[in-house]
């Protein structure tokens, strides 16, 4: 017999019901939202039952925006391939730089190397805006502004910290004796690298890479600030949804949508090796 | 010269000092045995005989050749883990063979060498598991295995029986010496368990806050303890330690255990009227049928094989003894005890040093 | 006498109902008198951990009854059983002093404070503690906090004193004496406490009885004595006892004037029908598989015997360990003197009808133990 009570799983049932419909509320609003016209969703009082209509999503595929008063051309299938550029580069350059630092953070303890971890880190506290103006003038200076390179490189502000600290907690958790068994066994320190340290940490590092990815691709201020139109990502480009006419909510929300659907993807397929990176401890045993 | 060679080797982490000038040397095919508390620099020493972590001073030299900066992968040793350091994402075969795939060989020598040293170590049925699919005794065995295929000069053996139960550390300790003896290795044995060492060492040095207090053959360190921490650490239960202030008569050096003579055996020149500390075996005292000190049984536990009983003397000092099981305990509380004085132990009660008797020789001199 | 504590049928499944199912304890009954030391002896994963977290309280019982006292207890909170605990991972409160963390298990007693220091100072000398009281736990080793820790749950008078790996840390040196002063102070306040271990000499040297347990089931509950001269099954007779039983299958032909056992094609013991009961000799003659075990230090070495070729020959001191082949298989023998044989030495060995424990194969249970039936 079990001693949880009928009462207590019917409780804890309602409780987990709450929290799922309470951050899923929006994703879901918003799905629904994208099939409606501007005119079904500002109705009121609102309502959830209309007809619905793909016009939203096809409209920001063929990058024309129709309002009541006038349609406008918007470049957000480009904007789309911007931001997978950008993250997918960013977090390419941040993984190879940052995992066999994180790696030598993890292994070699030298005078200093947590103050250079903890510098590292810190980027992520200042605020955005106080780096970005300077960072604009020298941009410009040295005509790293509005390229994708400059981009990626300021992307590694958010990316290359994350990644580095959370991939080296997942190193520190592997036994040093593990890697001194293999050196033993009479292997260089990169092929114990290679063969131990990283399959490893394979699934923290999988991990941090989401995140990241995430990170880079809901990045905003970056890109508003340093790209012009034709490198901007969707975070950016959604701006254009919000025009002199009005707001288009339907295409708005059909753009978030789609601006969403890659993380989401990704997120879910990564899940078994986000639990598998969880339970890595027992490497230790 | 030993085959391993250690000179005043030193580590320090921090503020610690780990290893403290440790020199060592094991003839080549020798088996020694590192024995210490935790913390005491065993773990830290193997590995840096092993490379694994670089010593602040001091070499260490293999067959003569100085490699104190050569990278582990170039030392020729094999070791064993006490936590087993199996690599968790390969299986038991390819953990073994990891130690050959480093070398110019061809898969299938690779192959006859793994499956020879896992028919030895009675693991073959398990070569395709992972290691987390293994017991602890075939985890223990796979970690042994990897140490042994590619027929190291070095054999290092970091506690390789402390994390398998109690049967089988005990089967292996049987085991063991004749699974080496063959390879002709020369083998360094960590350990804490005082029976292993002696069991398994044809040497024992004992470590101690990062140096090495005595090294001796088991029955060195067991019969003449240099001082009184190293005699605690061998024997169970563990010996008696009683303070004394032995006297000096014509018939030799003596003391008095409740009211009752006991005689060293031996020339101790000064030492009588110094304060010291006599040290006895629990398996050196006997229940005496005439004679012998009188003393009151607290407590008689009986275990398999021996026979512990816990008695004070009239004085009120605790005193452990220790028989084979098949032996008698006579009907208490008031009991008498001998001594077999040759195993009696003194020690000097300010420094915890033993007191050696003189040798013979000088008192042949003397007599001249 | 009335049980102190009661376990009724307990069990414990952890993921009921899933693929991961596991029943840690099955259909345990044990009773412990008021008084009563009692261990639960095992290996890893036997079971004896889960046991006690659900008579502390800390692991919901799966099915059956906990009582104390006779009062039902396993649906109260831990802090409503009257149970005193000894953690093995010692669980001091690191701001507090070792005599603040002592004392702070007689709060609820609410003693004057002279009473306390009273107290705490009697089990800290009793615990050769007394030095550090005033430390903090990390500054401490692991022996004295698992002293520290065993002082706190022994200072309190509860109904019952549960005790988790007691003696795992404590210096060797200092474990002889302890366990003799534990015991003793635990007889005098008459207090009536549980241990787990998986020692079994700390076990044998506390416990009145030991609680013997594998694969979540008991298998043999009984004083240190029957444990080890009357082993209820092979793996009580395997486990009990250091170094381990030797044990042999074998095959029983009982004939007018003598009982043969035998190992193996070439070796055979033989035994005088008079050393076996008649009952005996009837039960193993029909039975066609049965297990010998003979404790090592029954294995004589004698000028007749059994032929055996020495491989092992390990001094420790008190003892010396001699392992030889023997049978198709080894035996090993525990011998006090220092006449030795050398590996690769023949010895004889014998074995004397009255040291022999009977086991049948296939239950496992004890058939005999020195000739008698079991």
């Amino acid at each position: 017999m079990d001693h949880t009570s009928f009462l207590e799983r019917w409780f804890r049932r309602v409780a987990l019901s709450i929290i799922v419909i309470f951050f899923m509320f929006p994703i879901f609003w918003i799905v629904l939202m994208s099939l409606q016209t501007n005119e079904t969703i500002l109705r009121s009082p609102p309502s959830m039952s209309f007809v619905p209509t793909f016009d939203n999503y096809l409209a920001i595929l063929a990058g024309r925006l129709d309002s009541n008063v006038a349609s406008m051309g918007i470049n957000f299938v480009n904007n789309l391939m911007n931001s997978i550029i950008l993250s997918v580069c960013s977090v390419a350059v941040a993984l190879c730089l940052g995992v066999p630092a994180a790696y030598a953070f993890a292994r070699h303890k030298f005078k200093g190397s947590e103050d250079i971890a903890f510098t590292l880190l810190s980027f992520r506290f200042a605020p955005p805006l106080l780096v970005l103006l300077p960072l604009t003038l020298y941009f410009q200076e040295i005509g790293l502004a509005d390229t994708y390179l400059g981009l990626v490189w300021v992307y590694q502000l958010i990316c290359l910290p994350l990644i580095l600290w959370i991939v080296r907690g997942y190193f520190e958790d592997i036994s040093p004796d593990i890697e001194y068994a293999y050196r033993i066994a009479g292997h260089s320190w990169f092929s114990t690298f290679r063969k131990i340290a990283l399959p490893l940490a394979g699934p923290g590092i999988a991990a941090a890479g989401l995140l990241a990815f995430i990170f880079a691709w809901n990045n905003f201020i970056f890109a508003l600030v340093l790209a012009s139109a034709d490198k901007q990502p969707v975070t950016v480009g959604a701006l254009a949804f919000v025009t002199a006419s009005g707001i288009q909510y339907g295409q708005i929300a059909a753009a978030i949508v789609l601006s969403i659907a890659p993380t989401l993807a990704l997120a879910l397929w990564a899940q078994k090796y986000l639990v598998e990176g969880l339970s890595l401890g027992a490497v230790k045993g | 010269m030993g085959f391993l060679e250690l000179k005043s080797l030193s580590k320090s982490f921090g503020d610690e000092i780990v290893l403290d000038g440790v020199s060592l040397s094991v003839p080549e095919g020798g088996t020694l045995v590192l024995f210490g508390r935790s913390g005491a620099g065993k773990t830290v020493l193997l590995r840096s005989i092993a490379g694994a972590i670089d010593p602040d001073g001091g070499f260490i030299a293999i067959g003569g050749e100085d490699v104190t900066s050569v990278p582990p992968e170039y030392r020729g040793i094999g070791m064993a883990f006490q936590n087993f350091a199996l690599f968790p994402h390969m299986t038991a075969y390819d953990n073994i063979a990891s130690s050959l795939t480093s070398k110019r060989m061809s898969a299938s020598e690779i192959r006859t060498k793994v499956d020879a040293v896992a028919r030895l170590l009675k693991i073959e049925h398990v070569l395709s598991h992972a290691p987390k699919a293994l017991s602890n005794g075939q985890k223990q065995r796979t970690a042994l295995a990897r140490a042994l295929v590619a027929e190291p000069k070095i054999l290092l053996l970091d506690d390789p029986l402390r994390n398998v139960d109690a049967k089988l550390r005990f089967e292996m300790r049987l085991e063991l010496p004749r699974l080496l003896a063959d390879r002709g290795a020369t083998i360094i044995y960590v350990t804490q368990d005082y029976k292993e060492a002696m069991a398994l060492g044809d040497r024992i040095a004992v470590l101690d806050q990062g140096n090495i207090v005595q090294i001796g053959s088991p029955e060195d360190i067991y019969r003449r303890p240099e001082n009184t921490q190293i005699a605690q650490l061998f024997g169970d239960p563990t010996i008696n330690l009683l303070d004394v202030v032995p006297k000096q008569d014509d018939r030799g050096l003596h003391a008095f255990l409740s009211d009752q003579r006991v005689d060293f055996h031996g020339r101790f020149p000064g030492v009588a009227g110094r304060d010291c500390i006599v040290g006895l075996r629990p398996e050196a005292l006997s229940f005496a049928k005439e004679g012998g000190f009188p003393v009151t049984i607290e407590a008689v536990t009986p275990f398999n094989e021996k026979t512990v009983t816990l008695a004070t003397t009239l004085r009120g000092r605790e005193i452990l003894l220790s028989q084979p099981a098949q032996d008698p305990v006579p009907a208490g509380p008031e009991v008498n005890l001998q001594i077999a004085a040759q195993d009696a132990i003194l020690f000097d009660r300010a420094t915890g040093q033993r007191i050696a008797p003189e040798p013979d020789g000088n008192q042949v001199e003397e007599a001249a | 006498m009335t049980a102190q504590l009661h376990l009724n049928s307990i069990n414990k499944r952890y993921n009921p109902g899933t693929d991961h199912e596991v029943h840690a304890v099955q259909d345990l009954d044990l009773e412990v008198e008021r008084g009563e030391i009692v261990a639960l002896l095992g290996s890893s994963g036997c079971g004896k951990t889960s046991t006690l977290r659900m008579i502390a309280g800390f692991e919901e019982v799966s099915a059956g009854e906990v009582s104390i006292d006779g009062r039902r207890i396993d649906r109260l909170a831990p802090a409503k059983r009257g149970v005193a605990m000894a953690f093995e991972g010692y669980s001091l409160y690191p701001p507090l002093s070792i005599r603040e963390n002592i004392a702070f298990a007689l709060k609820s007693e609410k003693l004057p404070q002279s009473d306390v220091d009273n107290r705490v100072e009697q089990i800290a000398a009793l615990l050769e503690i007394s030095d550090i009281l005033d430390k903090r736990p990390n500054a401490i080793s692991g022996g004295q906090q698992q002293r520290a820790s065993l002082g706190r749950a022994l200072i309190r008078r509860a109904d019952l004193h549960v005790l988790d790996e007691p003696m795992g840390q404590l210096e060797p040196q200092l474990r002889a004496i302890l366990r003799g002063r534990i015991k003793h102070y635990i007889k005098e306040h008459e207090l009536t406490a549980i241990l787990v271990t998986h020692d079994q000499t700390e076990a044998n040297a506390l416990a009145d009885r030991i609680a013997v347990m594998e694969g979540g089931i008991l298998q043999q509950f009984d004083t240190p004595e029957n444990l080890k001269n009357r082993p209820a099954n092979i793996f009580t007779g395997a486990f009990i006892g250091e170094p381990p039983m030797n044990l042999f299958s074998a095959v029983a032909g009982v004939s007018d004037d003598q009982v043969e056992l035998r190992l193996s094609a070439d070796t055979a013991l033989r035994y005088p029908v008079t050393a076996f009961s008649e009952e005996l000799r009837q039960r193993i003659q029909h039975d066609n598989g049965i297990m010998i075990g003979i404790r090592p230090h029954s294995v004589q070495l004698t000028e007749e015997g059994l032929p055996a070729e020495v491989f092992a020959n390990q001094w420790l001191g008190d003892q010396t360990h001699i392992a030889a082949r023997f049978a198709g298989a080894s035996i090993v023998s525990v011998v006090h003197d220092l006449a030795l044989p050398r590996p690769g030495d023949q010895i004889n060995v014998s074995i004397a009808a009255a040291d022999l424990h009977i086991f049948d194969t296939k239950s496992g249970d004890a058939l005999s133990h020195g000739g008698n039936l079991a």
